[in-house]
């Protein structure tokens, strides 16, 4: 990948919020960057297209949790995808 | 009883982007119906409309506010914004805010959300439809956002009667200020109806023009499909009296029923009735009334029926009144067409031009009143009816008294 997953999470976030990318750190909050809960819905919506992932429907709490939660949980998603499709391919 | 008069106004439709330049073309009789735009669909028989064109929403939007506004919505705001502008009031001011109602009529609502949401779950087999699917695509959302940009903090909803969605809307406005829930309304239509599936809907009805709209005249065809909105300030009398507003118009009654027979076919009877209760209710006699905006779809159905319900509310008058279908310019935008045509009402009453019916050949036998066909003629009006007939046969008819 020539983005890592982080970099790729914190740029979706930085458009949304119209953040500069050097100022989003791993642990702020969305609460934190100025982000309503109906922004907050886009960019999970924007990550799950961007990745293709289905991101669990509680965990993370992102209005209370960091972006830093927000990769892991695309991280845990990802993994899950990539044993998925090991599974099926033969 | 409390009066109502009209003291701001503001439309988009094919015919432009305000209410100056839909009353021009209205007034000149130019037809905005053109080949349609934006469909790769050769199989389409559909092949005109009166779309809105060169509207482009981030020139009205900010690019943070666009997710939450399908066109339907931004249609209204931009309407809005004109009439609010015209009105010169301040909702922000309290009471005023709290004493403003918001009513908007939509027939089909966030239609083209609705539209792009089908074409990703069932095209392109995609799970996932964007989160804000709900609230662009609900029929109350061009209300709500209204009443979020200018601060309307009274009774606010939405009202959906297929094409007479504007004038229900309109009326159940007349009706808080009369009641004394409000002191103003911002109320009037929209609608942004032209996609995929709709079309085809109304391709197998059967029931739309291939050449263009001609209301009343031997070689109509049917409607053609228009979008756009049409907002309106409605204000008590003497709370527009007192901060010296210009009154574009008094909103003097209205008149509703249902025809409760058949889902497609027009009703004399009901559309009568329509016309005679709002008359009664804006305490004018037949004989007062120098126009009426007809609903004229340029259907085959629709044109006599009413024809013969005019004969019947107006009798001798009839003959002595002028009667269009400015659908012919802008076609038929269903939950907006009230909205769009109560431009054309007020119009008519502020410089006493009745404006034509468009594109019009050779009279039918069956449709025998003065549709003022294809010129506009100076008559000074004291006061007008506009008509609408929906689907499901729900009928309303907005009366309009000059202003002073």
């Amino acid at each position: 990948m020539s983005e890592s997953v982080q970099q790729q999470i914190l740029d979706i976030i930085a458009k949304h919020g119209d953040i500069d990318t050097s100022t989003l750190k791993p642990e702020s909050t969305l609460t934190d960057l100025g982000i309503d809960s109906l922004e907050a819905i886009e960019i999970i919506f924007d990550i799950e297209e961007h990745f293709d992932i289905t991101l669990p429907e509680q965990d993370p709490d992102f209005d209370a949790d960091t972006a830093g939660g927000l990769v892991k949980a695309v991280e845990a998603a990802l993994a899950a995808k990539s044993d998925g499709e090991d599974d099926s391919a033969a | 009883m409390r009066r109502v008069v009209i003291t701001g106004m503001g439309t988009i439709s094919a015919l432009g982007h305000n209410a100056d330049s839909a009353w021009k073309a209205m007034r000149e009789g130019r037809s905005a119906i053109a080949a349609l735009e934006g469909f790769d669909e050769p199989t389409l028989r559909v092949n005109i409309a009166a779309q809105v064109r060169d509207f482009d929403p981030a020139a009205h939007f900010e690019r943070k506010k666009l997710p939450l506004l399908d066109r339907v919505s931004q249609f209204t705001l931009v309407a809005a914004r004109e009439a609010v502008a015209q009105s010169g009031l301040d909702f922000s001011q309290s009471p005023l805010g709290h004493r403003t109602a918001c009513v908007i009529g939509t027939g089909v609502g966030g239609e083209q959300t609705n539209d792009a949401s089908s074409r990703k779950l069932y095209a392109e087999g995609s799970q996932r439809l964007h989160p804000l699917t709900i609230v662009r695509r609900m029929n109350n959302a061009p209300a709500s956002q209204l009443c979020i940009e200018f601060g309307l903090r009274g009774p606010s909803f939405a009202v959906s009667s297929a094409c007479a969605s504007a004038n229900h809307a309109l009326a159940q406005a007349l009706a808080l200020i009369r009641s004394g829930s409000a002191d103003v309304a911002v109320a009037g239509g929209t609608e942004a109806c032209i996609t995929l599936g709709v079309l085809r809907a109304w391709e197998s009805m059967r029931v739309l023009a291939d050449d263009t709209c001609r209301p009343f005249c031997k070689q109509r065809h049917g409607l053609v499909l228009g979008e756009g909105a049409g907002v309106f300030v409605l204000e008590e009398y003497e709370h527009a009296r007192a901060r010296g507003a210009t009154i574009l118009a008094e909103f003097a009654g209205a008149g509703m029923t249902a025809d409760a027979e058949d889902m497609v076919a027009p009703s004399v009877d009901g559309a009568a009735r329509a016309m005679q209760l709002a008359l009664d209710d804006a305490g004018l006699g037949a004989d007062e009334i120098g126009y009426i905006n007809a609903h004229g779809t340029g259907t085959p159905a629709n044109d006599p029926t009413e024809t013969r319900a005019i004969h019947q509310v107006f009798g001798d008058h009839a003959m002595h009144l002028g009667v269009s279908s400015t659908k012919s310019v802008h076609g038929h935008a269903l939950g907006a067409a009230g909205a769009l045509e109560l431009v054309a009402v007020i119009g008519a009453l502020r410089e006493g031009v009745l404006p034509p019916t468009a594109n019009f050949i050779d009279p039918d036998p069956e449709c025998d009143l003065d549709y003022v066909p294809n010129t506009a003629r100076e008559s000074a009006v004291g006061a007008a009816l506009s008509n609408s007939f929906a689907f499901g046969g729900l009928n309303a008819v907005l009366a309009l008294k000059k202003a002073g």
